[in-house]
C-alpha cells in the first residue's frame, strides 16, 4: 500500500528531453494507467519510478520517502515487461523464485507457501514447471505476473504488458489484469500506447505528450472533458474531428455551417477550470472538436432539432457494427459513425445532425479547452436522470 | 539438384572451387596421409625408409617420458581452458557492467591476441624473466622466489599464464558479442530483484551464453595443443626437466631436432586421436547443457 508522489520530475537523455518536469500524485492502492504516442516519455516515466534510470532533477516520493537516489531493489517495486522477461532457462517455477532466493530475504517455506498462493490466483500451477519456451505468449505474461505478486511489493509497474499479444488474448488479460488489481489491491502503474487498455483498466489516466502530462483524469472525464486539443484527438477512436471557425454572439461560425453553442458563457470545467479566462469571446477564432459517434444523419434522429449541416461523403467504411464516412463539410474533412447498414455512397451529400451537449471549443493557438457544451455540473445530473428513467 | 542456378555449368563452378579444394588437399589431406603413412616406417634423413609396423606406437605406449608428456598436455590443456573461460568470463563481465571507456577496456583486453604469438611469447619473458622482468620484483616482494628457469611448476605455471593471456582477448570478442545479446529487461528484472552482479553472471547470463561458451571451449581446447607451441619454444623449450613438454612440442623436437620422421609421425597421430576424442567427449557433454533458446 502505496502513495507515490513526482515533483518535477525531468529526465534527459543527451540533448533528448524524454520527461519534462511532471508533477503527479499516485494514490495508494489505484490503478493508474499512462497513456501516450511513442516517445512521449510514458515508459521513461515508469522506469524512472522503478529506478532504472537516474533522474536528471525532480523527485519521487514513496510513502513520504525520497526514493529518487534508491538502487532499484531498495524500492520494493515489481515490475513486468512487454516482453516478459523471464529467464528463458529456467522453470515456471524457478523463473519466480530466483529473485526472492537470491536477495535472501525469504525463508524456503515461505517461498513455496507464496509460489502456491500466486499459482492459484493466476491459474498457472501446470506451467511451474515448464520452460517460458514450451509456454505461449498468455502463460508467459501470466507466469511474469506471478514474478511480480509473489514478492508482495509496494506497486506494480507495468510496461506495455499485453502489447505482445493477439487481439483476443489481450482482451482476456485486460479483464484478468483488472480482477487481479481488486483482489490485491496493490498500487498498480500500467504504461500502454493503447487508449482502449487506458480507459478501460485505469481508474485514472495519465494522458502524455513530449514529456509532459496533457491531463490527468477518470477515463470517462477525459473523453467528456478534454482539457486540450492533444488529449480530445488522443482519446476516443475514431478521433475527435476538428473544425476550424469564428465565434459571433454564442455561435460557432464555420464556412459551410453555423452551429448555435449551448451555455455559450459557461467556460470549460478542466484545465483553467476556475479561472474566468478561459471562456470564449465574440470574433475570436476557434476549433471546434466533435466527435464522429456524436454526429448522426439527421434522417435517424429526427427530434433532435432543426440545426443541421451537410457534409460530402468521401469514403464509407462498414465497421460491422457501425458505417464510418470520412466526409468533407465545407472543406473540412469530418468523420461520422452512422448507423451500420445506411444506404450511404460516396458522393452523396446527407444532412448530419449532432448532439448539442457534445460540442468542444479548443484554441486555435495553444490548444487548450476553451468550451465544453455541457457542464460537469449538467452531465452529472443528465447520468442522474439517465439511471431513473 | 541446387535450388539456385548460378553457374552457367559444372564445370565453371568445379573451376571456381578448385584453389580451395588444390590448397585443402595439398596442404592438409596430403600431408595428413602422409604422416599416417610414416608412422609405420622407421623415417629419418640420409637413409631409407623401412616398414616397421606398429613398432614406433609401441615404443610411445611403453616410454615412460611420452606418458609424462601425455599428462602435462592434458592438464596444460584443463589448466589453460579453464584459465580462459573463466578469466574472459569475468573480464567480459567487468567490461560489460562498466558504464563509460567500453571501448578503451575491450581494446586493451583484445590487444595481447593481436600479437603474433613469438612476439607474444617474448613479451611474456620480459615481464616474467627471472631477473630482468618487470613483475618478477613485485611478485618476489610477496615472498615467492621466481625461478622458473630451473623449477618445473614454476615454468608450468608460467607458461599456462602466457597461453591464457594471449587467448583471452579472442575469448572476450565473442563472449561480449553473446553478453549484448542478453536481453536489457533480463538484468533490470534482476537488478529490481536485488540479484547480485556475480549471480547475475553466474545465473543468468552463463546459461543463456553457453552455444558460445561451448564453441570457444572447443576452440581454446585446439589452441591448448596445438597453438601453444610458440610459448613452450621461445620461453622454456619443454624443460626444466621436460615439465612443459606438451605433446606438440615433443613431436617437434622429434622431428626437426632428433629428426626421427617414423616416431614423430606416430606421435602425431596419437596428438589428433586424443584431441579427437576429447573433442567428441565434449560435445557430448556440453551439447546436453547447451540452451540454444527460442
Amino acid at each position: 500500500m502505496t502513495t507515490v508522489t513526482l515533483h518535477n520530475l525531468r529526465k534527459e537523455f543527451d540533448d533528448v528531453v524524454a520527461v519534462n518536469g511532471i508533477d503527479l500524485e499516485i494514490v495508494d492502492g489505484e490503478f493508474l494507467v499512462i497513456v501516450g504516442p511513442s516517445g512521449c516519455g510514458k515508459s521513461t516515466t515508469l522506469r524512472l519510478l522503478a529506478g532504472l534510470e537516474d533522474a536528471t532533477d525532480g523527485e519521487i516520493v514513496m510513502d513520504g520517502r525520497d526514493v529518487t537516489a534508491v538502487e532499484p531493489k531498495d524500492r520494493n517495486v515489481a515490475m513486468v515487461f512487454q516482453n516478459y522477461a523471464l529467464y528463458p532457462h529456467m522453470t515456471g517455477r524457478r523463473n519466480i523464485t530466483f529473485g526472492m532466493k537470491s536477495s535472501g530475504d525469504f525463508t524456503d517455506e515461505e517461498i513455496d507457501r507464496r509460489v502456491e498462493e500466486a499459482a492459484e490466483t493466476l491459474d498457472i500451477a501446470d506451467l511451474l514447471d515448464r520452460k517460458p519456451q514450451a509456454m505461449s505468449g498468455g502463460e508467459r505474461q501470466r507466469v511474469a505476473l506471478g514474478r511480480a505478486i509473489v514478492r508482495d511489493p509496494d506497486a506494480f509497474l507495468m510496461d506495455e504488458p499485453l502489447s505482445n499479444l493477439d487481439a483476443k488474448l489481450r482482451i482476456q488479460m485486460r479483464a484478468e489484469l483488472a480482477q487481479l488489481h481488486t483482489s490485491l489491491g496493490t498500487t498498480t502503474v500500467y504504461v500502454t500506447h493503447d487508449q482502449t487498455e487506458a480507459m478501460t483498466l485505469g481508474e485514472r489516466v495519465v494522458v502524455m505528450n513530449d514529456g509532459r502530462i496533457m491531463q490527468v483524469d477518470e477515463p470517462q472525464t477525459l473523453y467528456d472533458f478534454p482539457a486540450n486539443r492533444f488529449v480530445a484527438e488522443f482519446i476516443g477512436d475514431p478521433a475527435m474531428n476538428m473544425l476550424p471557425v469564428d465565434i459571433e454572439n454564442g455561435t460557432a461560425v464555420h464556412d459551410a455551417f453555423t452551429i448555435q453553442l449551448p451555455n455559450a458563457d459557461g467556460g470549460v470545467r478542466n484545465g483553467a477550470k476556475e479561472s474566468g479566462d478561459a471562456s470564449i469571446r465574440d470574433g475570436q477564432r476557434a476549433v471546434l472538436g466533435v466527435r464522429p459517434e456524436d454526429l448522426y444523419m439527421a434522417t435517424d434522429r429526427p427530434n433532435t432539432g432543426d440545426e443541421t449541416l451537410n457534409a460530402t461523403v468521401n469514403v464509407t467504411e462498414p465497421l460491422g457494427d457501425s458505417l464510418l464516412l470520412h466526409c468533407s463539410i465545407g472543406e473540412t474533412p469530418c468523420k461520422i459513425q452512422a448507423k451500420a447498414r445506411s444506404e450511404i455512397r460516396p458522393d452523396d451529400t446527407v444532412s448530419i445532425a449532432y448532439d448539442p451537449a457534445r460540442l468542444h471549443l479548443f484554441d486555435p493557438e495553444s490548444g487548450d479547452a476553451l468550451y465544453h457544451s455541457e457542464s460537469y455540473a449538467s452531465s452529472e445530473s443528465a447520468a442522474a436522470a439517465a439511471d431513473h428513467g | 539438384m541446387s535450388t539456385r542456378e548460378i553457374f552457367d555449368s559444372r564445370i565453371e563452378s568445379g573451376l571456381l572451387l578448385l584453389p580451395t579444394l588444390l590448397v585443402t588437399v595439398v596442404f592438409l589431406y596430403y600431408p595428413t596421409a602422409l604422416a599416417f603413412r610414416t608412422s609405420f616406417f622407421d623415417s629419418s634423413f640420409g637413409r631409407a625408409e623401412v616398414f616397421v609396423g606398429l613398432e614406433n606406437y609401441v615404443e610411445l605406449l611403453t616410454s615412460s617420458g611420452y606418458h609424462q608428456s601425455i599428462i602435462i598436455s592434458v592438464v596444460f590443456a584443463a589448466v589453460v581452458v579453464v584459465g580462459v573461460v573463466v578469466v574472459s568470463l569475468y573480464l567480459t563481465f567487468l567490461i560489460h557492467e562498466v558504464d563509460t571507456g567500453q571501448g578503451l577496456y575491450l581494446i586493451s583486453v583484445i590487444w595481447p591476441y593481436a600479437l603474433p604469438p613469438a612476439v607474444g611469447a617474448l613479451v611474456f619473458l620480459f615481464i616474467t624473466h627471472p631477473t630482468l622482468g618487470v613483475l618478477t620484483g613485485p611478485i618476489e616482494s610477496l615472498g615467492v622466489e621466481v625461478d622458473w628457469f630451473n623449477n618445473g611448476s614454476q615454468a608450468f605455471v608460467v607458461v599456462a599464464l602466457a597461453a591464457i593471456w594471449k587467448q583471452i582477448g579472442y575469448n572476450v570478442i565473442f563472449m561480449i558479442a553473446a553478453m549484448n545479446n542478453v536481453p536489457d529487461t533480463l538484468t533490470e528484472t534482476a537488478e529490481l530483484d536485488g540479484v547480485g552482479g556475480l549471480r547475475r553472471l553466474v545465473s543468468v547470463y552463463i546459461p543463456i551464453m553457453t552455444p558460445t561458451i561451448f564453441f570457444l571451449v572447443i576452440i581454446n581446447t585446439i589452441y591448448a595443443f596445438f597453438g601453444t607451441f610458440a610459448f613452450v619454444d621461445l620461453l622454456t623449450s619443454g624443460g626444466p626437466s621436460n615439465a612443459t613438454n606438451i605433446l606438440i612440442f615433443n613431436l617437434y623436437q622429434e622431428g626437426f631436432s632428433f629428426f626421427n620422421f617414423g616416431i614423430a609421425s606416430a606421435k602425431s597421430v596419437v596428438l589428433f586421436v586424443i584431441v579427437g576424442v576429447l573433442m567428441f567427449v565434449q560435445f557430448q557433454i556440453t551439447d546436453k547443457y547447451s540452451y540454444y533458446g527460442g
